[in-house]
């Protein structure tokens, strides 16, 4: 039962390689053409909206689902064949995923049972693991007197007592309320840096997966959009689909009114705005979505109605503010009816414009993104 | 709804003053009714059963005195080797219920959409459309001597003589069994699943747990108030229904049931109160038994 590092594979090799994987149910698509590579000891999450084939992508991993085309090499080794319990892998799911009649030990100690391990080797490993999860004092509770998180870290031992070295996560926070599901992510974290093996963890919550990823990938309508490291997900998106999911970006669509050089021109909504060309393939006359990040904008009240000029800032009209504690939004439109959001750190006493009040939004040339798809 | 609205527009005109109470008084009788008449025509016949059963016996009624002279009839007769022998037979109905409904019900669990699940399950009603006397009839040209069985058999070669002991015995009373009470293994099979959580059946992909292993420790003991329930009524209806061994069975092949309805149609009523009474006890230590061994009120409580 326990994968060894000898037979078929490779310590070279990522841990995880898919191949132009696709999965089909019928008509639908759940997958389209999926290419990634995970290296080995990484935490990678797969983050993007619900029905876009992260679970898919993750399940298929795990050889729960068969590929309809494609290949997944685990270490170097075509897995596609194989069933979930003979793949260097194991899954923990959202919830309701233990033996309800067993108590925390025997739940976490069935797997190796099955695989035929002497008790006492049984009672070693298991004590091991639950002490990684911090579960030593439930070892004999139900499933039913824990709490959530309690649930989700015996899931978590059952796992990592198997030995295996890629642990799928599939949104293994979902059931949890919003505060334990912060501490359960830094645990999470945590317990992947001690155990040092691969994590791949699926969510469709971004502070989750910013917390816990060495690297992010963004799943969406079976395709893999685009992956990277969470800042520059976050910071630097390349697809319009990433800046619009991920972060609280202000979408700008536009014509290209001037494409020579480093920098372009793209007409908004009448205004001439610069943005780097970020070496895109980009024609006069393009259609283009430009992303600015909602913290990245500021807005004042606009002396006349003078249009800018200077290809870093619009004219607006004021919507109003909306208080969130921590920031403030401000909400005003441009004149094709655009919403532009402006966030600022709260604590300004300052009254907001009225609503109706001309508006200048404006930012710096880093912070505005070209995105052409 | 509307009306208390109404009234609060109108200004609350008490003009409904008198109806409200009347109406809050009736609400009680909607739970205290449905009591009464379970109380008035079921707990107070079943307590009667036991008290008839000691009473004298006369020659078309009873009466009121204390004699356990129909127990020791029945204790004391070929009725209690009956007895026993329709408890054996009753049990070996449940088992093949057990081998042939469950698969079923956990196939269903297992392997059909959520949404289509509940439907299937209702094909397991159809049956029900047919009045039991006819569905345990059509089992005779089936099962007889010269029916569709053995000159299938027989036409194929398998057999030379036609097997009799097909009907009017207790394999014809077992198959009838096995065909009315199947449903009720399904449907509680069905129910009991609900208490296995939704992703075990993928772990148990995950950490290789085989088939058997995968009943044994993990289906057999979530489900086992709910299969035992089930077991209980095919068990207590192959007891008491005398319709099946009525129709199907033949000397020796009767049931409980059978032996009261026989003990009324020769005016033993003190007799056939105590067959009764023996079958009572028989299901309410069964059900205790059971609630000691697995807890019967889990059937009904779900996953937390």
């Amino acid at each position: 039962m326990t994968y060894g590092t000898t037979d078929m594979t490779d310590n070279k090799a990522p841990a995880v390689e898919v191949r132009n994987l696709a999965k089909h149910y019928g008509d639908f698509v759940a997958l389209k053409n999926v290419n990634v590579s995970i290296a080995a000891g990484e935490y990678f999450v797969l983050l993007g909206p619900s029905g876009g084939g992260k679970t898919t992508l993750l399940r298929t991993l795990g050889g729960f689902h068969k590929p309809t085309r494609g290949e997944i090499l685990l270490h170097g080794r075509n897995v596609g064949h194989l069933p979930p319990d003979k793949r260097p892998t194991t899954m923990v799911f959202q919830a309701y995923a233990l033996f309800p009649h067993m108590t925390v030990t025997q739940n976490v100690g069935y797997g190796l049972k099955v695989a035929g391990l002497s008790k006492a080797r049984i009672a070693e490993k298991v004590d091991y693991a639950l002490e990684q999860v911090g579960l030593t004092q439930f070892t004999h509770r139900k499933p039913h007197e824990l709490s959530g998180g309690q649930q989700q870290r015996v899931q978590l031992a059952r796992a990592i007592v198997l030995d295996r070295d890629i642990l799928l996560l599939d949104e293994p926070l979902a059931a949890l309320d919003a505060q334990l599901r912060k501490d359960m992510c830094l645990e999470l974290k945590h317990l992947q840096e001690k155990v040092g093996i691969t994590f791949i963890h699926v969510t469709h919550n971004q502070e989750e997966a910013m917390t816990v990823a060495d690297r992010i990938a963004l799943i969406a309508n079976g395709d893999l959009v685009e992956y990277g490291r969470a800042r520059d997900i976050y910071r630097a998106p390349q697809k319009s689909f990433t800046a619009s999911f991920v972060g609280e970006n202000n979408m700008l669509k536009g014509k290209v009114a001037q494409s020579n050089g480093a920098s372009i021109v793209v007409d908004v909504a009448g205004a001439m705005l610069q943005v780097d060309k970020r070496d895109l393939d980009v024609s006069d006359g393009q259609e283009v979505t430009l992303s600015i990040r909602s913290e990245c904008v500021s807005l004042d009240r606009a002396n006349g109605s003078a249009a800018a000029s200077d290809g870093l800032s619009m004219i607006g009209t004021y919507d109003e503010s909306v208080y969130l504690g921590l920031t403030t939004s401000h909400l005003a439109h441009l004149p094709d009816g655009t919403e532009m959001v402006s966030r600022v750190i709260a604590g300004s006493d300052d009254t907001p414009p009225e609503a109706g009040a001309p508006v200048r939004l404006s930012w710096k040339p880093s912070d505005i993104r070209l995105h052409v798809e | 709804m509307a009306d208390l609205s109404s009234h609060a527009v109108s200004g609350g005109h008490p003009v409904d003053a008198d109806k409200a109470p009347w109406r809050a008084k009736l609400v009680p009788w909607v739970f205290r009714a449905p009591l009464i008449f379970m109380v008035m025509f079921f707990a107070i016949p079943m307590a009667m059963t036991v008290v008839f059963s000691v009473f004298e016996r006369t020659m078309f009624w009873m009466e009121p005195g204390f004699t356990l002279f129909s127990y020791e009839n029945f204790f004391f007769s070929a009725r209690l080797t009956n007895f026993l022998s329709s408890m054996k037979y009753s049990l070996i109905s449940v088992v093949i219920c057990f081998v042939l409904g469950f698969p079923i019900a956990v196939f269903v669990r297992k392997s059909i959409p959520q949404v289509a699940q509940h439907r299937v399950v209702l094909l397991f009603i159809l049956p029900f459309m047919v009045s039991e006397i006819i569905r345990v009839f059509a089992l005779r040209p089936v099962l007889q001597r010269n029916g569709l069985v053995n000159s299938t058999l027989m036409e194929l070669g398998l057999i030379d003589e036609p097997i009799t002991a097909l009907l009017y015995s207790h394999t014809g009373v077992v198959i009838g069994e096995v065909l009315s009470f199947l449903p009720f293994i399904v449907f509680s099979g069905f129910l009991a699943m609900e208490a296995v959580p939704k992703y075990i059946f993928e772990v148990c992909d995950d950490l290789g747990v085989g088939p058997w292993r995968r009943f044994k420790d993990v289906i057999l003991p979530l489900a086992a108030p709910g299969i035992f329930a089930g077991s209980v009524f095919i068990f207590v209806n192959g007891l008491g229904v005398a319709l099946l061994p009525n129709i199907l069975g033949g000397a020796g092949a009767v049931n409980a049931g059978l032996i009261a309805t026989q003990a009324i149609t020769a005016l033993d009523f003190p007799l056939a109160m105590a067959v009764s009474a023996i079958m009572m006890a028989t299901l309410l230590s069964l059900l205790w038994i059971g609630h000691k061994l697995f807890d019967l009120t889990k059937i009904l409580t779900p996953l937390s």
